[in-house]
C-alpha cells in the first residue's frame, strides 16, 4: 500500500495505490474516486465481522462508524480519499503500537491495523461534541486528516491540549481531564472549559482549528431544521 | 516566444558551500513534498524532475532550484543553440504547486498560443483568474464571478441557452464582457474556494458539472445538456451538465484542489466530486458494492466512467460540507 498526499495543506487528498491482495480500510464517505476494478465492502469493524443490526445500533448510539474496505481485483488499483472540511493530512506508520485517534480525524489505514471502538478514555467529556475515540493497534500505515493544519507536539513531561484540537496521540501518554484556568469559573468564562493534560513521553498530533468551534459560527446563518 | 521545450535535470551536485540537509529541506518546501522524497531524488541523480517544459518556465524552475542550493541543468531537446535565442517571457507563471516527479494539472498553466493571455494566481486553495481581453473581443463569464475590471470593459447580460439554463440552477446567466476601444483586463473569482483549470478547446468537447463553469471565449459554445431522468436525479444537485464545444479558451473551477485522471478502461467517481470530463467517455450512475454498501458506505451512488478520456475531480465536495454543517443548523421550535 503506497500513500501519496496531494495538494497539501489546504485541499489535501490522499492517493492510495494498492497491489492485488492488499486491502485498505477507510472511513465511510471518504472515497472520492477509484479505479473501476476496485472492490468495496462495508462493515463496522474489521472485514468479515459483526452483524448489521448490531452495527446500526452502535452507530445510533454514537459509538461506531461504518468502514469501507477497498481491494483491487487481479491488477493494481488506486483510490483517492478526501474529507468534508478543508485541511491537511498526515501518514504515519505504526510499528506494533497503539494510537488513539479522534473519530473525525481517522481517514484510512492498512488492513493489518486493528480498529478498536472500545476505548473509553474521555467519552463522557466530549460526548456533547459527538466525538469518540478509535484505538488503532498493530503495524502498518495510517492516514489521518485534520481541520486546518496539523502539527505534532512532542510531549516530554506535561502538556495541555484543548479537546477539540486533538487529532491523535500515542497511547504511551497518560492523560487527565483538567481545567484550563486556575478556578472552574475562570475556565468556563474563558471559553476553554475542559482541556486534556498529557503526561509522560510521546507525541500528540494537533489540528490548528476546531470543527466544534467553526460549526457554531455557521449556525446563525443557516435555516432551522426540524428536531 | 519559442515553442522549444527542454527537460529540467537535477544533477545531484550542490551549489558551492551549500549544506545538503538544508538544500533538501528547501527543495521539499519548494515542491511541497517531503525531504525524504527529495533525498531519494538525489540518490538517483542525475534525474529529470520535469520533462518537456517550455524554456522560460524551465528557467524559472532552474532559478528557484539553484536558489535553494542544488545544481540544475536544462537539457534542451533541440539543438542547444536555440537556448540562447529565446527571449524572456513577460507573463508571470505561478510557481507550480506540485510533486517533483509528477506533472499535476494544477501546475503551470500558460495560454497555448491561440488563446487569450491570462494568469491564475493563488492556486490551488484560492485561485483567481485574470484575463487580458483583446480590443473589441468578448469574454463570457459566469454571472457574479467578475471581481475587478478595467473601465473600458462593457458588460451585457444575456440569457444563454434559453429555458434550459433556468433549470441548471446556479449559473442561470452568463455575462458578456466586451473590451471596447482597446484591450482590457478582467479579474474573475469563482464562488467556491479552490482551483481553476484552463483548457484550450480545438474542436473537442468538454462536459462540466453545472457549477464548474467560470469563463470562456466567444467561439466556445456553452449549452446545458439534459442528463436523462435517472442519471440527473441520482447525481444530486444537478439535472444538467454543461456542454462546452468549439474553439477557444475555457476555464472551470473546483471546490478544493483539482486532480486529473486519465481513464483507460473504467473509473469510479463520487457524484459530488465530478468536475468535468471529455466527450467520448460513457458514464452510468451505479451503486458501489452490495446493497449494504449502498446505504452504509456513505458513498451511495457513484458515477462509473468507461472508455478512454480524461476526468477532472475535486478533492472537496460542496454536498459533503453541507451535510457536515447540517448538524449546526438551529433547531426549529414548535
Amino acid at each position: 500500500m503506497n500513500i501519496e498526499l496531494l495538494h497539501r495543506p489546504g485541499n489535501t487528498a490522499a492517493k492510495v495505490t494498492l497491489q492485488p491482495g492488499e486491502t485498505c480500510t477507510a472511513e465511510s464517505g471518504a472515497m472520492i474516486a477509484m479505479s473501476g476494478h476496485m472492490e468495496i465492502t462495508t462493515t463496522t469493524h474489521k472485514k468479515k465481522s459483526g452483524s448489521l443490526l448490531k452495527a446500526v445500533k452502535r452507530v445510533f448510539s454514537g459509538e461506531s462508524i461504518f468502514l469501507n474496505h477497498f481491494e483491487p481485483t487481479d491488477k493494481p488499483g488506486e483510490v483517492f480519499f478526501g474529507t468534508d472540511l478543508a485541511g491537511d493530512m498526515i501518514d504515519l506508520t505504526l510499528d506494533n503500537e497503539n494510537l488513539i485517534v479522534q473519530s473525525g480525524s481517522f481517514l484510512a489505514c492498512e488492513d493489518s491495523i486493528d480498529i478498536g471502538f472500545g476505548w473509553q478514555g474521555f467519552k463522557t467529556l466530549f460526548s456533547g461534541e459527538r466525538v469518540f475515540w478509535l484505538n488503532l493497534k498493530g503495524s502498518g500505515k495510517v492516514v489521518l486528516s485534520s481541520f486546518g493544519a496539523i502539527y505534532p507536539v512532542e510531549v516530554d513531561g506535561e502538556y495541555i491540549v484543548d479537546g477539540g484540537h486533538i487529532v491523535a496521540f500515542n497511547e504511551t501518554l497518560d492523560f487527565s481531564i483538567s481545567k484550563a484556568g486556575k478556578s472552574w469559573i475562570h475556565s468556563f468564562l474563558g471559553g476553554e472549559g475542559l482541556v486534556c493534560k498529557f503526561k509522560g513521553k510521546g507525541t500528540v498530533w494537533c489540528q490548528s482549528h476546531n470543527p466544534g468551534s467553526f460549526g457554531p459560527l455557521l449556525t446563525p446563518n443557516l435555516r432551522a431544521r426540524k428536531a | 516566444m519559442t515553442t522549444e521545450t527542454c527537460d529540467i535535470v537535477l544533477s545531484g551536485k550542490l551549489v558551492n558551500g551549500a549544506d545538503k540537509d538544508q538544500v533538501q529541506q528547501k527543495l521539499g518546501t519548494l515542491f511541497k513534498t517531503t525531504e525524504a522524497k527529495i533525498a531519494e531524488l538525489f540518490t538517483r541523480a542525475p534525474v529529470a524532475i520535469k520533462k518537456s517544459v517550455d524554456v522560460s518556465t524551465a528557467q524559472k524552475y532552474q532559478r528557484a532550484i539553484e536558489k535553494a542550493g542544488a545544481e540544475c541543468v536544462l537539457k534542451t531537446q533541440q539543438p542547444p543553440v536555440a537556448k540562447e535565442q529565446q527571449e524572456p517571457s513577460l507573463s508571470l507563471v505561478p510557481m507550480p504547486e506540485q510533486q517533483a516527479e509528477k506533472v499535476e494539472p494544477t501546475g503551470v498553466q500558460k495560454p497555448k498560443k491561440p488563446g487569450y493571455d491570462f494568469e491564475i494566481t493563488g492556486q490551488p486553495d484560492y485561485s483567481f483568474l485574470t484575463v487580458q481581453i483583446p480590443a473589441n473581443e468578448t469574454l463570457k463569464v459566469e454571472a457574479s464571478a467578475m471581481a475587478t475590471m478595467d473601465t473600458n470593459i462593457e458588460m451585457k447580460t444575456k440569457l444563454k441557452g434559453g429555458f434550459g439554463r433556468f433549470l441548471t440552477g446556479e449559473s442561470l446567466f452568463i455575462n458578456d464582457f466586451t473590451a471596447a476601444n482597446g484591450p482590457g483586463e478582467i479579474g474573475i473569482a469563482p464562488g467556491a474556494p479552490g482551483d481553476l483549470l484552463h483548457q484550450y478547446l480545438d474542436g473537442n468537447t468538454i462536459y462540466l458539472q453545472n457549477s464548474a463553469y467560470v469563463a470562456s471565449t466567444a467561439d466556445v459554445t456553452v449549452e446545458s445538456k439534459w442528463q436523462g431522468m435517472v442519471k440527473g436525479f441520482f447525481s444530486g444537485e444537478s439535472l444538467f451538465l454543461i456542454r462546452c464545444s468549439g474553439k477557444g479558451d475555457l476555464w472551470f473551477n473546483t471546490y478544493g484542489a483539482i486532480i486529473e485522471i486519465d481513464v483507460e478502461d473504467d473509473y469510479v467517481v463520487d457524484t459530488g466530486n465530478i468536475v468535468a470530463f471529455t466527450e467520448g467517455l460513457e458514464y452510468t450512475i451505479r451503486k458501489v458494492g452490495g446493497y449494504k454498501s449502498l446505504f452504509f458506505s456513505g458513498e451511495g451512488l457513484v458515477c462509473r466512467f468507461s472508455g478512454k478520456g480524461k476526468v477532472w475531480i475535486q478533492t472537496r465536495s460542496a454536498a459533503a460540507f453541507v451535510s457536515w454543517a447540517h448538524w449546526f443548523r438551529p433547531v426549529k421550535r414548535k
